[in-house]
Order: C-alpha cells, then sequence, then structure tokens
C-alpha cells in the first residue's frame, strides 16, 4: 500500500497514527489470556527491557517479573466491564543505579468479554516525592488525628521506662512495679522488633527531633492494640544546656537514668480497620498477603538507610518453589496457587514479625532479616526449607508435596546499594538449583587469582 | 559500490556507504533507515521505513527521533547505547533483536546499531523477518 497519498482520510490516518506514536503514556490492547493485540511504542519503551524472551506477545508474561498477581487479578474480575486496577505501583529495581524507569504506574480497563485495555506510566519521580510527602503526613496524623486515648511515657537514655503515670495503665494495663526500668520493647509482641531496631528509634529521635512507628502494641495481660508511637528527645534544662555546650560534646549530659525522652503510645485500633484495606491494596500481594515490591523495595530501602547510620547485619533470603511450572501443569493453575499460598504461610510460621516476608515474582519470594548475620539467616533458610519438605500444601482434599531452593547472602560494605544484595541472593538461590534443588546454599565471592 | 535493494542488512562497511549514499540510494534498500544528528533529530528517513510505520518522511524529519519519532526505542537497550557511544568517542555497530510498534502492531525486528566516531549522522536499522 501507498502512504504518498493526498488524499484527507489518508492524512488524517497518518496524522493518527503519529498522534498514537508520540503519545507520552503507554497503552496496550489485550486478550482475557493477556495476548497483545496492539500497543504504542511508549509501551514498548517500558517493557521492552522487562521481556524475558526478547518479545511482545503477552502482557501479564511481560509483566510478571514485576506484577506476578496480574493474571489472577484480571481473571477474578467478574464484571463485564468496568476498572480492574487503577494506578497500582509497580517495582522494577531497589535502586537507580541500573537507570530507566523504577516504578511504572498501570491501571487496567476491561473492555469487555476478552478486551482489555492497559494503561502504562513512568512515575519513578512521582514515586520518590510521593514517599517524601508520606513521611509528613505520619508527623501530621500523629498531631491532628482525633486522640480518644494515649499513654505518655518518660524513658531514659537506654530506652527504660523512667517512670510510670495513670495514663500507661489506663493503655497498657501495666502498673508501676511491672513496668518501670523496663526497655520499652516490653510494649511489642515478640518478634516485632530488634534490639538495633530499638536504639535506631533512639537515635533517629534524637538527630530529627521525633521519631514516629505504626504497629502491634502489646498491653500487659498479653492482648494487642494497634498502636501508634512517638517518641522525641526532652529538652535540656538550661543548665544541662550550657554544661553540654562547655564540653564540646554532642551528647546531651543527662545521667544513664534520668529521662531523656518522650515517648507517646496512641491506641489507634479503629483508624486502622478504615486504612486497613487502602494499604493491604497497594503494599501487600494479592495471592498470598505478603509484602509485594513496592513494600519489599521500601522496607530493603530503610533498612540500609539505618545500616549507614548504624553498622549491623542485614541478611536477605531469596526463595524459589522448586519445579513449579510442572506443578502448575499437572494440577492446574488454581492448585498452584494453593502452593504459592501454602509457602506464604510456612514462611510467616518460621520468620520473625520483624522480617519482611515479600513475593517478588511469580514463584519467587524473599525475606529481610534486620539485625541477622549469616549463622542465623542460614538456620532460618534450612528450617523454612525442611518445613516446606515435611508439610506438603493442600488443594481439594489433595496433598501436593513440594520443595523450595533458598539463597542466602548477607550485606556487606563491599556493597553499595541493594540490588548487589539482591543479586548474590539470587546467585546462591542458582547455585542450589543446579545442586539439585530442595536446598539452600549461601552467596560466595568469586574465587580471584591472588598471588 | 552503490547501495541497492540486494545489500545485507548486516553488510559490514554499511555506514561508510550510508554516509555517501543519496536518498534515492537509501530508498533502494531492503530494510528501514534512519539517520538523526547528535541533537536526536531525524535527519534521513527512507522509504522502507516511510512504508512500514506508516508516516511521510515530511512528517518525521527534524523530528526528536526518540521523543517524536520512536519513543519505543528511548531505554537504554538504544537510546543510551547511541547516548554512550558519542560520549566516549567509540564505534557502535551492534544487532539486536526488538520489538517496534508499527501501525500499534508489535512486530518483531532485527536493529542495527550503528554510529562512527566523528559521523555527523548515527543511524537505526531495521530489519522485518
Amino acid at each position: 500500500m501507498s502512504i504518498a497519498n493526498d488524499h484527507p482520510d489518508a492524512q488524517e490516518y497518518e496524522a493518527l497514527l503519529q498522534f498514537l506514536y508520540m503519545a507520552p503514556v503507554g497503552l496496550v490492547q489485550l486478550a482475557a489470556d493477556g495476548a497483545i493485540q496492539m500497543l504504542n511504542p511508549l509501551s514498548a519503551q517500558l517493557l521492552m527491557p522487562l521481556s524475558r524472551d526478547g518479545g511482545l506477545t503477552n502482557l501479564f508474561e511481560a509483566l510478571e517479573p514485576v506484577a506476578p498477581d496480574l493474571r489472577l487479578l484480571c481473571a477474578n474480575f467478574a464484571e463485564p466491564q468496568g476498572q480492574v486496577c487503577d494506578a497500582i505501583r509497580l517495582y522494577l529495581h531497589a535502586d537507580d543505579k541500573s537507570g530507566g524507569p523504577q516504578v511504572m504506574s498501570l491501571s487496567m480497563l476491561k473492555l469487555g468479554a476478552d478486551r482489555l485495555m492497559a494503561v502504562l506510566t513512568d512515575v519513578t519521580v512521582q514515586d520518590r516525592r510521593e514517599r517524601q510527602l508520606r513521611k509528613t503526613d505520619a508527623w501530621l496524623n500523629a498531631i491532628m488525628t482525633n486522640i480518644t486515648d494515649y499513654a505518655l511515657v518518660s524513658l531514659d537514655r537506654q530506652g527504660r521506662v523512667e517512670s510510670w503515670n495513670e495514663s500507661i495503665e489506663r493503655v497498657t494495663g501495666y502498673d508501676s512495679a511491672a513496668i518501670k526500668g523496663q526497655h520499652y520493647a516490653r510494649f511489642y509482641p515478640d518478634g516485632a522488633t530488634t534490639e538495633a531496631q530499638q536504639l535506631d528509634r533512639l537515635r533517629e529521635a534524637d538527630e530529627n527531633g521525633w521519631t514516629l512507628d505504626e504497629g502491634p502494641r502489646l498491653r500487659a495481660d498479653g492482648s494487642q492494640f494497634w498502636g501508634s508511637a512517638m517518641i522525641s528527645p526532652l529538652p535540656l534544662r538550661s543548665d544541662e544546656a550550657a554544661s553540654a555546650g562547655a564540653c564540646a560534646s554532642t551528647q546531651p549530659v543527662v545521667a544513664d537514668d534520668e529521662a531523656a525522652y518522650c515517648m507517646i503510645i496512641r491506641d489507634i485500633s479503629d483508624k486502622r480497620d478504615i486504612s486497613e484495606d487502602l494499604r493491604k491494596a497497594s503494599y501487600s500481594d494479592h495471592l498470598t498477603g505478603l509484602s509485594n515490591r513496592r513494600a519489599f523495595f521500601e522496607a530493603a530501602d530503610l533498612e540500609l538507610k539505618r545500616r549507614k547510620k548504624a553498622a549491623r547485619p542485614v541478611a536477605l533470603i531469596a526463595i524459589d518453589a522448586d519445579h513449579f511450572k510442572a506443578i502448575n501443569d499437572r494440577h492446574g493453575h488454581p492448585a498452584g496457587d494453593a502452593v504459592l499460598a501454602h509457602l506464604a504461610q510456612t514462611m510467616r510460621s518460621v520468620c520473625r514479625q520483624v522480617d519482611v516476608l515479600a513475593r517478588i515474582g511469580g514463584e519467587e519470594f524473599a525475606v529481610i532479616l534486620p539485625s541477622v548475620a549469616l549463622d542465623d539467616a542460614l538456620a532460618i533458610a534450612e528450617r523454612l526449607r525442611a518445613e516446606v519438605a515435611s508439610t506438603p500444601a493442600m488443594y481439594e482434599q489433595q496433598s501436593i508435596a513440594y520443595s523450595i531452593s533458598i539463597g542466602v547472602a548477607v550485606m556487606d560494605d563491599a556493597l553499595d546499594g541493594f540490588d548487589g544484595l539482591i543479586k548474590r541472593a539470587d546467585e546462591a538461590l542458582y547455585a542450589a538449583k543446579r545442586r539439585g534443588r530442595n536446598q539452600v546454599a549461601v552467596w560466595q565471592p568469586p574465587v580471584t587469582e591472588q598471588a | 559500490m552503490t547501495l541497492h535493494a540486494e545489500i545485507p542488512f548486516d553488510q559490514t562497511d554499511l555506514a561508510t556507504l550510508l554516509e555517501h549514499g543519496d536518498a534515492a540510494a537509501l530508498d533502494a534498500l531492503g530494510f528501514g533507515v534512519i539517520g538523526f544528528d547528535q541533537d536526536g533529530q531525524v535527519k534521513r528517513y527512507n522509504s522502507f521505513e516511510s512504508q512500514a510505520a506508516g508516516l511521510r518522511a515530511e512528517r518525521v524529519l527534524d523530528q526528536d527521533l526518540f521523543l517524536a519519532v520512536a519513543p519505543c526505542m528511548n531505554n537504554f537497550m538504544v537510546a543510551q547505547r547511541f547516548a554512550d557511544a558519542r560520549a566516549d568517542g567509540t564505534a557502535l555497530d551492534d544487532i539486536i533483536n526488538y520489538v517496534l510498534t508499527l501501525r500499534m502492531r508489535p512486530t518483531k525486528v532485527r536493529l542495527r546499531l550503528l554510529y562512527q566516531p566523528g559521523a555527523t549522522l548515527a543511524y537505526v536499522l531495521v530489519q522485518r523477518p
């Protein structure tokens, strides 16, 4: 067909083509099974770096490494048409060393039984800005939200409860004898925090003037509530400030057991119920309920920032279900999903609450273990492997035995970003696969010739 | 040697031939040719490419290749390779498999990325299977 045609329709067609070629958002039309029917250049720009086979035939496959639950999300959308998802964030890399976009936004619209439309945009810059804003939001919430009750706790330099008052008993149920002199970790459920993390918070409060965290908290009787805790350093009395200045130390001169911080714990269980659905939708994996890539990379970022301030171990384990494709082929996709959900459940039972458990690909999972050194990380990985190997998943009264391979790596100073740590854990994982699967391997530095 | 339809896509001295070939010579080739300058502006666009994309050359010439003509190549796999080669003053001659969105249909192609240090124009050559 010739295009050197001056017919008005031909010119219109050409103008429309160019309009779509230049559109600054990615548009993809696909069939219900994900097969790509049409797409514009910006989509190819964003999708080609993700393609594993160099082609772009199926959108679900192309996006599987970063949005493993997309196929399920679309399949489960029962309405004849409507919005399947609205601007969900897809996280491509943990840091910006790899160049190009790190965060994409994806909206999916169902137009009919066999037609979907996807809109893709690069939101890397926007995402970075929003993270900053969220920190400010948390701070404003802490101050502005209607408070039903709160406990006011004074802590000494080491984070121990310095004195008791009635508000502590009202919110947490502790009487004076049971809590005075105890570390503030007493308010956290077992495994919800580490010692290094608690000291970090105090240091963060010293530096920023405040620190805030939200999560499950423990009452004296063992029951839990959803709490928000803000810690801020107490201002020095003027005579202390003068002496602090005189000895040229940045550390305030306060005896170890004197009040150095003020902590406010609020019970925000009510508020949490409302925001929980929203939080879940953007931060957890649809199928397993574990963290998604977004939550995973944000947590990693935070953990590495903390590690920069105060050296401590950070371990990463990468997990992959063995022969998962064969499980899907033999038992069907729903059974495969049941296996993944079972694996997620087993991970929860083996790991601590402070660990970050995430699904980062189709059958790929990862766990960040804060303040855990290599030996302990290996022990946890081995426990997880053994647990999975001995308890099969159940699907419709059918028992499905499966196994996992695990790679373990720890952060060290030779690495300057999280992508490097992931790469090491992945290399270890491949080593475990190569050695025959159903085993744990630790990352080994490449052998170098040395004199 | 002059340019003609039978010249293979992967011929070694193609960069020099393109440099010296006129518009008619480029139009004789059996694959797409896009030449662009150091500002990214399209300066040459042969008829094979024009047919495939459905755009006449006058719509494309002097436009920014990676923003207005072929945004699909604006990533580290293509655009970055040219930027690096120009910045480092090194030659670039590589063939990669890629997917273009000609008339919005995903189309598997082979791209040849060509740049010679000191040359005014860099070239993307497009071969359809």
